[in-house]
């Protein structure tokens, strides 16, 4: 938040609008839209032969943290970037078979009686 | 398709979970999702929809198409796969636009509210109503605050019979975990009800407690309080209007190699503008108690 009347930093938002990262893409070139908790992995592939140099800056950023299962949100939060623009930089890396959406639960599925009961544990063990 | 990584994880998945924080502005969500992990912004660059268009003052800002929305993201690790995502969702109604998304899948949702200030709660408690998610209510205890019966304030924001409505201090710990536990009891509670589980009821009646105990904690009660609440004029009937979710997408299935696609499970729900949201996310079916009429 902005102190004072001057606005410095970070304070003053971005020096590149956040869509100028995807060359002014919004929508993900897949189609598919991530859920904000899908967990992305980068593959073995990316991970062991793949060079990075075709890959921009916030491509590579975000291809390293997938080095690890990570969700949307994890990356959106861990590089500061809008979650609109994330989207569209990991449906690239997705294209290029450099990262995937992990199997798992789908997101919009119920979880199962057995699943909550785990959540429920893992709370009261806090 | 999966190229296993060597993460050290194993075959196990994450399993991650989302919960929706909400509440008027000042209810304590921040405070709420700090108590119990670690708070991190999240913003998201999004276009305006037709519903924050007559709200949000575009004088001077010309073209502006797009607006920048940053929330409350705690995320809470329990032992090796289960990750709870907790989002801190801006109350208003022009930000429905985000909570179409968020609660797409969303594991239930918490309704953060300040007694003197119920009225905040209204449009999360309706939107959530229509939205079928399982919600329950805390009611913030401030400081200086009049202090109410749970079982008030469930009268005052008109709940549902098996809506927990509870007590909490957002500020500490042990009672931001029990408001995190009764909403997953209430979540596992209603699944049974709707016979889509198997387990034996533990808890539908957990309606009342109060996690709090009577300590009537002294200390700060947290630098939001000092904002007033100016932008918080929606209300009841305010929950008809303006849900066009802008992104066309949000809830698009996965690209996972499973195959099992989204499934609007339960048709039994009725039909409101709500249940066709992006993607036709599943709509559980325990609605519609009896003489409640939604907004």
């Amino acid at each position: 938040m902005p102190t004072g009347d001057k606005w410095v930093d970070r304070n003053a938002g971005p020096v590149v609008r956040p869509y100028a990262l995807t060359g002014g893409r919004t929508e993900p070139a897949s189609g598919a839209v991530l859920d904000v908790i899908t967990v992305i992995v980068a593959t073995t592939w990316a991970q062991e032969t793949d060079d990075w140099l075709d890959l921009s800056p916030e491509h590579r950023r975000i291809l390293g943290l997938c080095r690890r299962p990570v969700t949307v949100a994890d990356v959106a939060s861990t590089t500061a970037l809008p979650l609109g623009v994330v989207r569209v930089l990991l449906a690239d890396l997705i294209m290029q078979g450099r990262i995937t959406a992990r199997a798992g639960r789908p997101v919009g599925e119920e979880p199962s009686a057995a699943l909550l009961k785990e959540v429920l544990h893992g709370l009261r063990a806090l | 398709m999966d190229s296993a990584p060597s993460d050290g994880s194993g075959d196990i998945p994450l399993a991650p979970f989302k919960i929706l924080i909400a509440g008027g502005l000042g209810a304590g969500k921040t405070t709420l999702v700090g108590a119990i992990s670690e708070v991190r912004p999240l913003h998201t660059e999004e276009a305006l929809t037709q519903a924050s268009v007559g709200t949000d003052d575009l004088t001077g800002v010309g073209r502006k198409t797009t607006t920048t929305v940053a929330m409350d993201f705690g995320r809470l690790t329990m032992g090796t796969h289960l990750v709870l995502y907790l989002f801190g969702t801006p109350g208003q109604e022009r930000f429905w636009f985000m909570w179409d998304e968020l609660s797409f899948g969303a594991l239930g949702a918490v309704v953060l509210a300040d007694t003197r200030r119920l009225g905040d709660s209204f449009p999360s408690v309706d939107y959530f109503e229509r939205r079928g998610l399982p919600f329950i209510v805390a009611i913030n205890c401030f400081d200086g605050a009049p202090r109410y019966d749970a079982e008030d304030v469930r009268i005052a924001l008109d709940l549902g019979p098996r809506v927990p409505a509870i007590l909490c201090d957002a500020r500490k710990r042990h009672s931001v975990k029990q408001v995190l536990i009764t909403l997953v009891e209430h979540v596992l509670a209603s699944k049974v009800k709707n016979g889509s589980g198997s387990a034996p009821d533990p808890a539908d009646s957990k309606s009342t407690t109060d996690p709090v105990g009577s300590e009537p904690a002294t200390g700060s009660a947290g630098s939001e309080r000092a904002i007033d609440a100016t932008d918080s004029g929606t209300i009841r009937e305010a929950a008809d209007s303006g849900t066009t979710p802008d992104l066309t997408n949000s809830a698009a299935p996965q690209p996972t190699s499973s195959g099992s696609a989204p499934h609007p499970a339960d048709s039994e729900t009725a039909p409101d503008p709500l249940s066709s949201a992006p993607g036709g996310a599943p709509v559980p079916a325990r609605r519609q108690w009896p003489g409640q009429e939604l907004g």
